[in-house]
């Protein structure tokens, strides 16, 4: 196991051990209502499942943290199809998940040049698919929602699985931290929001952000990122101060971005919460929106900047 | 097909227990799959085991929405009825279920509901409201009732007295209800037996009925009972 990715595990269970003491600490003070406590009660005691659930299988070992992205992306389609209704629509439905299914198995075989082809092979088959049906009325806003369902919770949230492949180590604690940066935006954003939070960021879309709180997100989450990657990367032509500050920008807004895009869709759609998964969280996607667009933009900075090997032929499946 | 429209699932919003026991439940991909096995297992068995024989498959109407109605002695009717549907028909059909038998504990519902297709009827408390539900659905989207108007397996065998509570469903409607008579299930497998014993079933579909003059009302509902009941005991007599 790489050091930092140790470190980050064991920061997270004292940071879950720790927070029942905050809360506790808090209500003595008399700074909580009671609506606010037991809601926060009922998300931690979701985050104390979906925690080992998620660092879990990125500790197991790349397989396991790639068959888990995989499911994490069947569960997080299967949500938006049931909200939005395109489940109805089987053919189309169906060729999302066995994108899903061939992106993961790209990755456990690691072929990187598989892995890319599947994003134009993937949407020429939807729409294909979906002419057999034979209506076309309605056809390009089905398609357009199975691209982009397959683009958002397929590729997007694919390259975590691609990325638990990184030989050395380093990706495990990419992800790791990246992972924890991510969960913490949300949280500085909320109390970075009560406290300094003026005008509205997004009122149509989100009207509890704030200005205030995506700033203080941003200045905490990058400040967090860019120390964790200085140790992941330490001495390595990423370990630059312009570099660090970048990809800890660069996760911060991406993270913020992704809520706002699920609260977008949400609104469309005209829906409080995409599902009923997590307790005091909502669907999956609720929980996990923050983590689409930071994925592909992490990996491809990383890949670009530093190299993941995806130039080797490695196909520990298909290959020979 | 209109232009594309937000709908979520009929059951959205649900937690898994309650989505199990909605009457608007609606199955995806994941259910496609689960319910093609077992209909594709339950094909086979009741061919292999029970050498299943179907008259009158030219009496079910080539759509959705329609209802089947039949005589009810053992648990082997509701997947007799649906296994008799022609192939494409057969995701639609919806058994209705005794809710305290077949979604009492989460274990049984999921079964119920991810392998049966099942919607439960609640004998004890069953409103009209849960039947207003069941009516909309009939009405509004494809759908396939599998229903058993006696309300209760017949413990001897006979044909019992056919509920009116049928007629809320399709009374002032233009669904076909389809009346069948199975024959054999009560000897295979009755009330009291758990293993189904090796002997011939045959089911015979009846032409359908529409109760598009009769009121909604009691007195239309128990007029529909009576019709039905009359229809299904003539198939009875007319396989001896």
């Amino acid at each position: 196991m790489h050091p930092v990715a140790f470190w980050i595990a064991a920061g997270i269970a004292a940071g879950l051990a720790v927070t029942p003491l905050i809360f506790l600490i808090l209500d003595k003070t008399g700074k909580l209502k009671p609506a606010l406590r037991s809601d926060l009660w009922t998300r931690y005691k979701s985050w104390l499942v979906l925690a080992p659930l998620m660092v879990g299988p990125l500790l197991a070992g790349r397989l396991a943290a790639i068959i888990g992205v995989g499911v994490l992306s069947l569960a997080c389609y299967r949500e938006f199809a049931r909200a939005t209704g395109m489940f109805r629509y089987r053919a189309i439905s169906a060729v999302v998940a066995l994108g899903i299914l061939l992106l993961t198995f790209a990755a456990a075989d690691q072929w990187y040049g598989f892995f890319v082809a599947l994003s134009s092979l993937t949407i020429s088959l939807l729409v294909i698919i979906a002419l057999f049906a034979d209506q076309p009325k309605g056809y390009i806003q089905r398609v357009a929602l199975g691209i982009f369902a397959f683009s958002l919770f397929g590729v997007c949230l694919g390259h975590y699985g691609y990325f638990a492949n990184d030989k050395d180590g380093a990706g495990q604690a990419f992800l790791l931290a990246i992972l924890l940066c991510v969960e913490l935006n949300d949280v500085f954003a909320y109390c970075t929001g009560k406290m300094f939070g003026r005008r509205k960021l997004a009122p149509q879309t989100s009207p509890n952000k704030t200005i205030g709180g995506a700033l203080g997100a941003l200045i905490l989450t990058s400040a967090l990122f860019a120390t964790l990657v200085h140790a992941i990367v330490h001495g390595s032509a990423l370990d630059q101060p312009v570099h660090l500050v970048a990809m800890g920008m660069l996760l911060s807004l991406t993270g913020q971005w992704g809520d706002l895009v699920m609260s977008s869709i949400k609104r469309d759609l005209g829906v409080k919460d995409l599902g009923v998964t997590i307790p005091g969280h909502g669907g999956l996607l609720d929980r996990f929106d923050s983590l689409i667009f930071v994925g592909p933009a992490m990996f491809h900075y990383v890949n670009y900047f530093l190299g993941l090997g995806l130039d080797q032929p490695v196909r520990g499946i298909t290959g020979h | 097909m209109d232009d594309w429209q937000y709908k979520p699932a009929g059951d959205h919003g649900l937690k898994h227990e309650e989505s199990f026991k909605s009457l608007r439940r609606e199955v995806g991909l994941l259910g496609t799959i689960t319910q093609t096995a077992w209909r594709l297992a339950v094909r086979g068995y009741l061919r292999g085991y029970h050498r299943l024989r179907v008259d009158g498959v030219e009496h079910v109407p080539a759509k959705p929405s329609f209802v089947m109605v039949a005589n009810h002695t053992s648990h082997l009717d509701a997947l007799t009825l649906a296994a008799a549907l022609p192939w494409p028909l057969r995701r639609f059909a919806f058994p209705i279920a005794a809710g305290d038998v077949f979604f009492e504990t989460p274990a049984v519902a999921l079964f119920s509901a991810m392998m049966l297709n099942a919607l439960p009827m609640w004998r004890k408390s069953c409103g009209p409201h849960a039947m207003q539900q069941l009516r909309d659905r009939l009405l509004s989207e494809p759908t396939i009732y599998v229903l058993f108007p006696e309300g209760t397996r017949s413990r001897d065998g006979s044909l019992g007295r056919f509920k009116p509570g049928l007629g809320m469903i399709v009374a002032e409607s233009e669904v076909p209800v389809v009346p069948c008579y199975l024959h054999g299930a009560h000897a295979a497998c009755p009330a009291n037996r758990k293993m189904p014993l090796p002997l011939p079933l045959h089911l015979r579909i009846g032409a359908p009925l529409t109760f598009g003059a009769v009121k909604n009302e009691r007195a239309g509902w128990q007029e529909i009972a009576a019709k039905l009941e009359a229809a299904v005991s003539a198939l009875r007599d007319a396989g001896q």
